[in-house]
């Protein structure tokens, strides 16, 4: 007995339950053809215009910056579990228990220095106020 | 003499500076680079005098000078490694020939003082820097001490034929001249490299001499009669000592490679002189002298070397008696004589064929100097139809030329007559057992008379007589710088066969046999390269006739009637105040003889009739099939190119798939051969 | 032995100084978030990587990571996730090198750019993260020193923001990388599941003790684990069948990215893929494990990498596009490396990283000739080089240097690393392989002369203006000629170097 054939046969199950499932369905239900049913969001809004919209940039900087900062904390937070056990015991050094974590931390807000300066955080403008601001200088 | 060999690299040295300075300076030079060229070579003779004497103070040299590349293959025979090397022998072979060389140089370079220089000659700096060049060459070649290094020089040598040949590249037969003696020894030289190749894979040494020489080692082969690249080791040197002769043929301008020499006759009369007497063609008879050790060990290399020589030697005489240049006379003349001394060595005559070598760089010297003499005379003429009454008006040159005549003839007691009957007494008796050699005899004898025929023919028409021509008449003057050396190389021509009166010593038994004693080591030799040794190496019997003293008779007498008779017929015809053309009483064999027996048209068909169409089917085979299959190639290699390049569809879902698809197929491949799926 | 005793972790110092060259162009960006000055930023780049070639070439000489009575060993860092041997070394100074002739070149080639110090910040940041490829001695760190190397390199092929071009191959490349990452993460995952360890010697340990008492029960999955993983290293060097995104990002990135790609990023790939296998997988355990040699698979790569690329340029008309095709059949040539491994000669992985060296020089140069063309304005097809060789004449002398080394042409570089992979193929008993790598390097000479004839033998088109010359664009490229030329026949220690790093890798 192979392991394989396991395998498959749970492949071959996991396709054949959903498939089934529709043909049941298709078999059993009542055929009532109507236009609303056609809508994208049936019994819903009525959308308006494309998918394909452009999303600002700026969603997506605040999106990564908080991924880093997230990403910060996870590391940050068993650091600092483990930190005092550390500085008690005399198998590390405080440089090495408390130079890895600085490091990474300035590499961080070098990263965040740069992204401000850079304008990640600020508000976008529209077009009006980037006009206005043609203007005025 | 202690440390006297340590000048020896500079014999060679001086003329290579003397080329060098010619050819930087010359222009800047009073004489155009005579100067330099003749204190070199003035050196090269002083130093090569110097050895001589030391040879014969007992004293020998062999050393290797430089080890340029070395190999640790192992040869036929088992030795481990080969070394090529430049090195110096000298010994009393090379001592000999270090003198002749450096003095026929020295006499052609004071010569062509009065040959080129006064006459105005333009390019002289190229002229002298080709002389220094050609003498260096030549003298490096003497005492190379292995093959390879010989075979370098060699080529050098050729390559200053060349270039001096064609010196007067302006016209359109010298040109062609220096070609086809270049590529006809060259033809010969591709047989001397595989020789040499074939001998350092054999041997696994090229050293002439010594224990470690290819000589030696032949010889163990030989005694331990094993086999050489599936031949019978007697054969194998026998096949590769043919393939080195391939090279000596060309060089020595012997049948079937002497075309080249008489058109060689474009150049100069001085590098004539120079080719003729003591360098290229001497190079191909030195070289047999030089490994005769090797030569001695195949009984039918010998047979072959004779019967090539007895055969070029009335070959060559009779294609003399027709010609009417008076340098084409002499062209010929070469050939035939070198022909005798590959006689002399092909029948075991060492002693003899070096005698003969010597003589004839002397008076072969001497002619065709005079020969320049009477050109400068003749205002360029070289008719000699158009000659004739010189013998008053230039008695230096008429004296000279009439020694080296004699000697050339072989009329005793001139010079010549000694080493050509010495050759011809050791072929006898050599004959007298062995057929083969009887024929080469044979034809040796009767070269003989042609040999008087046309020296005398050509002695008569050119001095004798009445002027033909108004240049005749009132020849112009020639200076002390031709005329010195004619004198010089004239006693050289008249004497120089005492050096060897082997006849007398055989009818009187005095010893007056001194070359033998000194090329048989008496004063001093390397061991193993010894008249001697070689003696002891030689398989031929020999028989006499009577007595020995009888045989002498016999073989001189005969010789000498011969070549009185072929003068004498001369002198019937000739010595006439006018002189008439006998050539069409020749009729059908004159018409063979003036075309040279159709040697260059038979070569020239070899070369048009067979040759050119193989290399044109090659080239037909090279241009369909191998370019056709390159092509071919490259056009599915560029069909495949094109479809491979479509994969790049630019949609990057396409490549995602592909991508996808190849790990697939790859985890198949793999998953099979691993059995990971079972 | 060195003078001053330094601490373990300044064994990683060329890294820690492209990490720190990136952080202080940063530093300056924030400082001066609109600040064009070239000069600082580009020489503040190669001033970092320079001290960081010299550092690794320092460490080389010294004897770090060299076994024996002059070498310190190799030297492990936080529990073997990193380590810092001659092979390390090696390739660092392949990336830093690079990275300097990329940095100089760029200063005229990214002249009137916008985004100045971001460029050369994100150039040290892949460089940083190839650098710590070198290292990585973990399936983990691989993994993410491969991130730092890739993230940066998407955005560096598409910071031609106005360029339609550089942006599609950075997205297409970007997709290409994500999808390859993720089969990689899956390999990495798999094989940690099979044996238990990440880090590479604790794998190996694993499959010897399984293979010896014969209770390893997971064999497929380490197969496929151990295939995933090719296909993560076949991305980052560009081999086949993940070679796709290589044409269009080389030929869509600002020509300096595509010479740090092609080069260093390619070198870096091969560090891992040789110390993986090497390390991880010992071929006989594994062998016995997996049931198939895994040096096939790296045979079957090898020869379709070097065909496919080869003859996919043969045809090309762009420039760029065929040596980014050549650069996909040198990876082939490369990949001979692993693939002779089962003969166990040290000589054929030698002659790999060899050519992976030379291959910085020549091909880094090959680009940034493409980069000065491109300064220059005078197009990207192959008629368009026409003639270029009257204008510029020492430009075009370096670039026939570089063609031919990378053809193979004695006495350059490109001859003796091909030379000894040739060899060391024969002896790995990989005649196939040998055969394959003759007949491509003859083709190569093709499409090599191609460029050659038309900047050297072609007509130039009528109208051209007069070509200027760029001081960095021109430093970089007869740097790179002269280092082509020299390398191999000239320094025997390269030789030597790459010879012991990788004996000390399969011993």
């Amino acid at each position: 007995m192979n392991d394989w054939i396991a395998i498959g046969a749970l492949a071959l199950v996991g396709l054949l339950i959903p498939l089934g499932m529709m043909a049941v369905s298709y078999l059993l239900r009542p055929s009532v053809p109507e236009t609303s049913k056609r809508a994208t969001y049936e019994s819903g809004e009525v959308p308006t215009g494309g998918t394909r919209i452009r999303f600002n940039i700026q969603y997506y900087m605040v999106a990564l910056l908080f991924l880093v900062f997230d990403i910060e904390t996870v590391l940050l937070f068993p650091w600092a579990v483990v930190y005092l056990d550390a500085v008690e015991s005399d198998a590390v050094s405080l440089f090495e228990i408390l130079a890895p974590m600085v490091a990474f931390v300035v590499i961080l807000l070098i990263g965040l220095a740069w992204a401000w300066r850079n304008g990640a955080v600020e508000w976008a403008q529209t077009t009006r106020q980037v006009d206005a601001e043609g203007n005025r200088s | 003499m202690e440390g006297v060999f340590d000048f020896a690299p500079a014999i060679a040295v001086f003329p290579l500076v003397a080329f060098v300075i010619a050819l930087a300076f010359g222009k800047h030079l009073p004489k155009k680079g005579a100067i330099p060229g003749i204190l070199a070579t003035g050196g090269s003779l002083l130093l090569s005098a110097l050895m001589l004497v030391a040879v014969s103070s007992g004293e020998v040299y062999h050393e290797t000078l430089y080890e340029w590349a070395a190999g640790d293959a192992t040869s036929a025979t088992g030795v481990e490694g080969i070394a090529f090397t430049f090195g110096i022998l000298i010994d009393p072979l090379a001592a000999l020939m270090l003198v002749i060389v450096s003095l026929v140089a020295f006499l052609v370079h004071v010569f062509s003082l009065g040959y080129m220089n006064a006459e105005g000659e333009t390019g002289l700096p190229r002229y002298y820097a080709g002389l220094g060049l050609f003498t260096f060459s030549m003298l490096a070649f003497v005492y190379a001490d292995n093959l390879l290094m010989a075979f370098m020089f060699f080529e050098l040598v050729g390559l200053c034929s060349f270039l001096l040949i064609g010196f007067w590249f302006r016209t359109k037969s010298a040109p062609s001249a220096a070609k086809k003696a270049f590529l006809v020894t060259r033809f010969g030289d591709y047989f001397f490299l595989i020789g040499v190749v074939a001998i350092a894979a054999t041997f696994g040494t090229l050293q002439f001499a010594g224990d470690e020489s290819f000589v030696a080692a032949a010889q163990t082969a030989i005694d331990d009669g094993g086999t050489l690249f599936g031949f019978d080791a007697q054969t194998w040197v026998t096949i590769t000592g043919l393939l080195v002769l391939g090279g000596v043929l060309g060089k020595s301008a012997q049948f079937p490679l002497h075309t080249w020499l008489p058109d060689a006759m474009e150049g100069p009369t001085t590098v004539s002189a120079l080719i003729h007497a003591a360098t290229m063609v001497a190079a191909g008879v030195y070289l047999v002298a030089r490994m005769f050790g090797y030569y001695a060990l195949s009984p039918t290399t010998l047979a072959i070397i004779a019967f090539v020589g007895g055969f070029t030697a009335l070959f060559a005489a009779t294609m003399g008696v027709v010609k009417d240049d008076i340098k084409q006379v002499l062209a010929y003349s070469t050939i035939s004589q070198y022909g005798y001394m590959m006689l002399g060595l092909g029948v075991g005559g060492y002693v003899a064929g070096v005698f003969h070598l010597m003589n004839h760089a002397f008076f072969k010297a001497l002619l065709f100097l005079g020969a320049g003499s009477v050109i400068v005379l003749m205002h360029h003429e070289q008719d000699m139809w158009k000659m004739g009454g010189l013998k008053d008006k230039a008695p230096v040159t008429y004296y000279t030329f009439l020694a080296g005549a004699l000697a050339l003839a072989g009329i005793i007691p001139f010079s010549g007559f000694w080493s050509k009957d010495e050759i011809l007494y050791d072929a006898f008796i050599v004959g007298l057992e062995e057929p083969v050699i009887m024929a080469a005899y044979a034809m040796g004898l009767a070269a003989v008379f042609f040999t008087g025929f046309y020296t005398f023919r050509m002695v008569f028409l050119t001095f004798h007589g009445e002027p033909r021509s108004e240049a005749a008449e009132d020849p112009h003057p020639v200076g002390w710088s031709i005329k010195a050396p004619l004198i010089v190389l004239g006693v050289l021509a008249v004497v120089a066969g005492a050096a060897n009166l082997a006849p007398v010593y055989k009818l009187t038994g005095l010893e007056l046999t001194f070359l033998e004693s000194w090329l048989d080591g008496e004063y001093g030799a390397i061991e193993g390269l010894t008249y001697g040794a070689y003696g002891e190496l030689l398989a031929y019997e020999t028989g006499v006739v009577g007595t020995e003293q009888l045989t002498v008779m016999i073989a001189a007498g005969l010789s000498l009637l011969l070549a009185f008779s072929g003068a004498g017929v001369a002198w019937k015809l000739y010595n006439v105040p006018e002189p008439v053309v006998y050539r069409d009483r020749l009729g059908r064999v004159g018409d063979v003889i003036e075309a040279n027996y159709y040697q260059d048209e038979y070569q020239v068909w070899l070369a048009e009739g067979v040759t050119l169409p193989l290399a044109r089917a090659a080239d037909r085979f090279d241009q369909t099939a191998i370019d056709g299959a390159v092509d071919g190639v490259s056009t599915a290699s560029l069909f495949g190119s094109d479809r491979l390049k479509r994969i790049q569809t630019g949609i990057v879902t396409n490549y995602a798939a592909l991508l996808v698809t190849g790990f697939i197929v790859l985890l198949l491949v793999l998953g099979y051969a691993g059995g990971w799926f079972l | 032995m060195a003078v001053v005793e330094l601490p373990e972790w300044a064994a990683l110092a060329p890294v820690l100084i492209l990490a720190g060259t990136a952080l202080a162009l940063f530093v300056f960006d924030s400082i001066n978030p609109r600040s064009t000055n070239r000069t600082v930023l580009a020489g503040t780049a190669a001033i970092g990587s320079l001290v960081a070639l010299g550092v690794a070439v320092w460490f080389t000489v010294a004897g770090v990571g060299a076994s024996g009575l002059e070498g310190f060993g190799a030297i492990e860092l936080f529990d073997g996730q990193l380590v810092v041997d001659q092979m390390a070394l090696y390739f660092m100074i392949i990336v830093a090198v690079v990275t300097a002739l990329v940095s100089v070149a760029s200063y005229d080639y990214m002249e009137g750019h916008t985004y100045q110090a971001e460029y050369y910040s994100l150039v040290m940041l892949a460089a940083t993260g190839m650098a710590t490829m070198a290292a990585a001695n973990s399936l983990v760190t691989i993994l993410i020193a491969l991130e730092l190397a890739s993230l940066p390199s998407y955005a560096l092929v598409a910071i031609l923001k106005d360029n339609r071009g550089s942006i599609e191959a950075g997205l297409k490349y970007f997709l290409i990388g994500a999808l390859s990452s993720a089969i990689f993460v899956y390999g990495i995952s798999l094989v940690y599941g099979a044996t238990g360890y990440l880090q590479l010697d604790a794998i190996a340990t694993q499959l010897e003790t399984g293979a010896a008492d014969g209770e390893f029960a997971y064999g497929g999955l380490l197969g496929l684990g151990i295939l995933m993983l090719i296909g993560g290293f076949a991305f980052k060097t560009a081999s086949v069948p993940f070679h796709f995104w290589a044409p269009e990002a080389y030929e869509g990135a600002p020509a300096p990215i595509a010479a740090f790609l092609s080069s260093a990023s390619k070198a870096a790939g091969f560090v891992i893929a040789f110390r993986v296998f090497t390390t991880a997988f010992p071929l006989d355990a594994t062998s016995a494990l997996i049931g198939v040699d895994w040096t096939l698979a790296f045979v079957i790569l090898a020869i379709v990498t070097m065909t496919v690329g080869n003859f996919a340029a043969a045809t090309q008309q762009n420039v760029k596009r065929m040596l980014a095709y050549s650069s996909i059949g040198h990876a082939g040539y490369a990949l001979i490396g692993l693939a002779g491994l089962g003969a166990g000669s040290e000589l054929v992985m030698g002659a790999a990283m060899m050519h992976l060296l030379v291959y910085g020089f020549m091909n880094t140069g090959a680009f940034l000739f493409v980069a000065l063309a491109e300064h220059w304005g005078v197009g990207r097809t192959f008629e368009d080089y026409n003639g270029l060789g009257q204008r510029a004449p020492v430009a075009c002398f370096a670039l026939v240097i570089f063609m031919f080394s990378l053809a193979g042409i004695p006495p350059l570089g490109g001859f003796w690393s091909k030379y000894f992979l040739f060899t060391g193929a024969i002896e790995a008993g990989l005649l196939v392989v040998a055969a394959a790598l003759i007949v491509n390097s003859a083709l190569s000479l093709y499409y090599y002369s191609r460029l050659v004839k038309a900047v050297w033998f072609e007509e130039p088109p009528a109208a051209r203006d007069s070509l200027g010359q760029p001081t960095g664009l021109y430093a970089a490229i007869v740097f790179a000629a002269v280092m082509t030329v020299v390398l191999l026949p000239g320094f025997g220690p390269v030789v030597e170097t790459a010879l012991d790093a990788a004996a000390a890798m399969i011993a």
